[in-house]
């Protein structure tokens, strides 16, 4: 049995990530796989807890109660916020969570036991695993830190700075109540990483699922130019840094107790401009640090292609370069890739995430009007990643013109604010 | 009152606060600086400490200095110095006062003129605690120095700011920058490297400098027993091989700056010493990033001053039982390591404006030396640097130097034209010289097409091999073209045209050049980067377009590169120990 065609719901999250693939059989069969529920800011207007709530209804009745699979590319809230539940069991997750899921795919990074286990067995093949599951830990509460400091006040840190630091610190602070919901939700959990089996294959007749990201730590080491240290060690270290900081200046006396000093707030004339300076440099320290770990947690993201009856579809999540780099090492992945026909765009659309041998290599891409022409996907919202004078801009300018130009683009930027959803349909 | 001197002393940690004697006791050290009347920071002519911490939003109070009646001079707080000073933050930015004076009066007196900042203004700031973080840089948009703090694994307080290599190296950055501002720019894999190499080579050659240090690292902190004839201590001649007294500059100077430190330059910069040479590493991969890059060079330069210690060695006389008098060793030391800070600072005005690469700087530096000790027989000082950079892969381009690696000396004055010229003025003046430049333009090979600029006119005096005051003058000039790929050919030479570039793209592309006047302001030595040398753009270009162009545009360029550093292992060296 294969599927006959594909319907694809692009929602409406804002700056955020959701699909709902239901893959038609014959006889009125249909299979629902939901990848990625999440977002970190919604258009004016839309107030976030309703519509996160509004589009688990909608994934409810489309899928008449029952989800296949459910895919979490990574833990990013853009990705994953719409998984929260709460204690009156009335928030989107909740919803989802009596959709039963068969199956949910997370990528390998994600075995909660490891971070929680330290003498959990390492698998074969994942070698440094827990290593990494504990410096995902270490990122969130680093995140989580940032964040705090910047609740206590903007430390003389301009609002624009303050705000790019905030946004970034937010998406990455553990979200446990989406965590746990994904862990425990469905009647099987899946780990996967570059190259291992296709979980989805009971669920989804037909349909091949290739598993092309994230790379495992030997995969990667393994075409790295540069041997890294151990990254557990460098966010361990950064992540007291901060939590000293969190938690001074009351309680800690800092390196010198009982030196005589003054406040911040009575600097004499000859300090101000260069304390000024010193607030900034330090705002942009922390930009730095979380931007560097936003980035590594963008690159533990799932990378699915699924091939059916010929046509490729490509839902890389937020991959970066690093992480692509691994699976496009490889000739025949890239000839396997060299015919995509839908693409959903990497990280709404920055410009690390598509790499341009990836977007280069596309040979579907063509004018308005060619034939079997690529179709890609892009879940975005303007001004709230990156930053246009750096050219880190999300989406970025020159990748949104080539997408336009050479493929049939459908952004939810385009959607109305009461729209719920873009829907697409590709027959096989 | 009559000022007796034009320095004053103040105390500094020689080194870290992890090296500490036999006795557990710091070594500290008493340096000279310019002298001058301190205000509150302290704050000179050249500095401004401002002790602001932002982690935690307040200000250290500073010390007041007080003069010397009798001799002029600022009265040192600290001395005699204590272990109580590791927790006053006053000596804190007394130490770094002293250790960035003494590195720009180091530069000034190789140079012969004064040396300004990479930025307008006269006053480098320096911050000493400025927030928690595993990290310090120089950066040129705050006009300052930051100095991060943090606290260690092991709950103690680790000091950025008190490593005198730390302080050193984030100095010696600033000073390149003022006079060569083009290296801070992104352009070819040596730039960034050099950079980093150089301000680690001035840390540890000005650091070599200190007699303290030296004596410190020969006897282990006071570990190792020395013979000792009537006031004499003599140390055994086995230890004087290039090897052991590498292994005694690495582990005679006491642990590193605690395990925390790892990562920040100041481990790495001692292993360079011991990174074995080979020809290898410029072609390496592992080692294309700046800090890694930067180690080739200055272990280059740190193997070629333990030659030229061990060469000067050779010349000492032993008192029997091959046994050397100690002072005499440090002395020989001390001196090797200066010698070659002197070339070594000298050099950068025979660098061409921007897109150094390693080769270009070896020629400068045997260029300066054979102007300065014209007869090489005594210690052969140019064959051994020569020797040793070629062993790690690093010779003077070959069409640009003579047998001896040096520039070749300008051939075509005859051709110049020097009628319109004044001579005074082309020591000083923009205008002037580059009224000279256009007027020389086809001879001096300047593409009237491109736009450009005098970056600096500097003069440099120094002694002359004669006895008399030689006077040179030194101007940077860059031309700058924005071009579309097409224009690849006509413009840089580069042909083909490669495939990444399209016809159509709009690029930037420079040519540069340094011109050395002689004390009769005629053209001595013209180091160019021509614009039209297609191998050379063509290399610049691929490499750039390497770059992940997100992380080119940053306040703080150096803070991002000395964080990544912080991820590197050292490649392949815990193998090769």
């Amino acid at each position: 049995m294969s599927p006959t065609s594909l319907t694809l719901y692009a929602y409406q999250v804002g700056f955020g990530d959701c699909f709902l693939l239901r893959f038609n059989y014959p006889g009125e069969v249909r299979r629902h796989v939901l990848i990625d529920f999440g977002s970190m800011g919604m258009p004016k207007g839309v107030a976030q807890g309703q519509r996160l709530l509004a589009i688990a209804e909608d994934i409810k009745a489309k899928c008449a109660g029952k989800l296949d699979a459910v895919v979490a590319t990574h833990r990013h809230a853009d990705h994953i916020s719409g998984f929260a539940t709460n204690r009156a069991g009335t928030a989107s997750g909740d919803v989802i969570r009596t959709l039963a899921p068969e199956l949910v795919l997370q990528p390998w990074t994600e075995q909660l036991e490891l971070a929680e286990d330290a003498s959990a067995p390492e698998q074969p093949g994942l070698r440094g695993a827990r290593s990494m599951a504990q410096t995902l830990k270490s990122m969130n509460a680093l995140a989580s830190a940032v964040v705090t400091l910047l609740d206590q006040g903007r430390h003389g840190l301009s609002e624009d700075l303050a705000s790019r630091l905030g946004f970034i610190g937010e998406d990455n602070i553990s979200n446990a109540s989406a965590v746990k919901n994904l862990a425990s939700m469905g009647k099987r959990n899946a780990f996967a990483f570059f190259g291992s089996a296709d979980a989805l294959a009971e669920l989804l007749p037909g349909v091949r699922t290739h598993i092309l990201g994230p790379p495992t730590v030997e995969q990667s080491a393994s075409i790295r130019k540069q041997r890294s240290r151990d990254p557990a060690e460098f966010w361990h270290l950064h992540r007291q840094l901060l939590d000293a900081q969190v938690n001074s200046p009351n309680d800690d006396p800092g390196p010198f107790a009982d030196y005589p000093a003054t406040r911040g707030s009575k600097l004499p004339m000859s300090t101000r401009w260069i304390a000024r300076r010193v607030r900034e440099a330090r705002g942009e320290q922390l930009l730095q640090i979380v931007t560097a770990l936003d980035k590594q947690m963008n690159n533990t993201s799932l990378i699915l292609l699924f091939e059916v009856a010929g046509k490729k579809l490509l839902f890389p999540g937020d991959a970066q370069i690093e992480n692509w780099s691994y699976a496009l090492s490889h000739p025949e992945i890239r000839e396997l890739l060299a015919d995509v026909d839908l693409y959903k765009v990497g990280h709404h659309g920055s410009l690390n995430a598509t790499p341009k041998s990836l977007w280069g290599g596309f040979r579907k891409r063509g004018k308005a009007g060619t034939a079997q022409r690529l179709t890609s996907v892009l879940s975005t919202m303007p001004g709230k990643h990156g930053n246009p004078g750096a050219g880190t801009e999300v989406p970025r300018r020159p990748l949104l013109e080539a997408l336009g130009k050479e493929s049939e683009l459908h952004s939810t930027d385009g959607l109305e604010p009461g729209v719920l959803y873009e829907e697409l349909e590709f027959s096989f | 009152m009559v000022v007796k001197a034009n320095s004053q002393t103040f105390t500094i940690l020689a080194q870290d606060p992890a090296v500490r004697n036999a006795h557990g006791e710091l070594l500290f050290a008493r340096v000279s600086v310019p002298l001058e009347t301190l205000g509150l920071g302290p704050t000179g002519y050249r500095l401004k400490v401002v002790d602001f911490d932002a982690s935690r939003n307040q200000l250290y109070h500073a010390h007041a200095y007080q003069q010397d009646a009798a001799s002029g001079c600022m009265i040192d707080p600290f001395d005699p110095p204590g272990e109580a000073l590791l927790g006053n933050p006053a000596f804190h930015c007394q130490h770094v006062y002293a250790v960035v004076m003494r590195t720009l009066a180091r530069f000034e007196m190789a140079l012969g003129r004064r040396v300004g900042w990479g930025f307008d203004g006269h006053q480098l700031h320096v911050v000493p605690h400025a927030f928690v973080e595993a990290n310090a840089f120089y950066s040129r948009a705050d006009r300052a120095l930051m100095f991060g703090y943090f606290k260690g694994l092991d709950g103690q307080h680790v000091f950025t700011c008190l490593s005198h290599d730390i302080v050193a190296h984030e100095a010696t950055h600033a000073i390149l920058d003022g006079l060569r501002g083009g290296f801070m720019n992104a352009s070819g894999p040596d730039q960034a490297a050099f950079h980093e190499g150089f301000a680690d080579v001035v840390a540890l050659l000005s650091v070599f400098s200190l007699r303290e240090i030296i004596e410190f690292a020969l006897t282990n902190g006071g570990r190792i027993e020395l013979t000792v004839q009537g006031d004499r201590r003599l140390l055994n001649g086995d230890q004087l091989s290039q090897q052991n007294l590498a292994e005694s500059l690495l582990f005679g100077i006491g642990e590193e700056f605690g395990q925390q430190l790892e990562g920040l330059r100041a481990n790495a910069l001692r292993r360079s010493v011991m990174l074995p040479p080979s020809a290898d590493y410029l072609r390496d991969e592992q080692f294309a990033e700046a800090h890694n890059r930067g180690e080739i060079f200055a272990a280059a330069m740190l193997r070629s001053m333990l030659a030229l210690w061990v060469a000067r060695l050779g010349e000492l006389g032993n008192f029997g039982d091959n046994l050397y008098n100690l002072r005499e060793v440090v002395e020989e030391g001390a001196k090797a390591a200066d010698q070659l800070l002197t070339i070594a600072i000298r050099a950068l005005d025979y660098c061409p404006p921007l897109d150094l690469e390693f080769g270009d700087y070896l020629a400068a530096l045997l260029t300066v030396d054979a102007q300065v000790a014209p007869d090489d027989s005594r210690y052969d000082y140019r064959l051994i640097i020569r020797t040793t950079f070629e062993a790690f892969g690093i010779v003077p381009p070959a069409a640009r130097t003579d047998a001896d690696g040096c520039w070749h000396g300008f051939a075509d004055n005859g051709q110049v034209q020097y009628r319109n010229s004044h001579f005074d003025s082309m020591l000083r003046d923009d205008e002037e010289v580059f009224r000279f430049l256009w007027e020389n333009r086809a001879v001096l090979g300047i593409d009237e097409r491109a736009y450009t600029e005098v970056v600096s006119v500097r003069p440099s005096i120094r002694l002359g091999t004669d006895g008399l005051l030689l006077r040179e003058s030194v101007c940077e000039y860059i031309m700058k073209a924005n071009i579309f790929g097409a224009e690849l050919k006509s413009v840089c030479n580069i042909s083909p045209r490669p495939a990444w570039i399209k016809t159509t793209d709009a690029l930037t592309v420079y040519g540069a050049g340094t011109l050395i006047f002689d004390q009769y302001g005629r053209i001595k030595y013209h180091v160019q980067r021509p614009l039209n040398d297609g191998q050379w753009q063509l290399r610049r270009l691929s490499y750039l377009a390497g770059l992940d162009s997100s992380e080119l545009d940053l306040r703080n360029p150096l803070a991002q590169l000395h964080r990544q550093r912080a991820w590197q292992v050292g490649p392949l060296r815990e193998e090769q120990a």
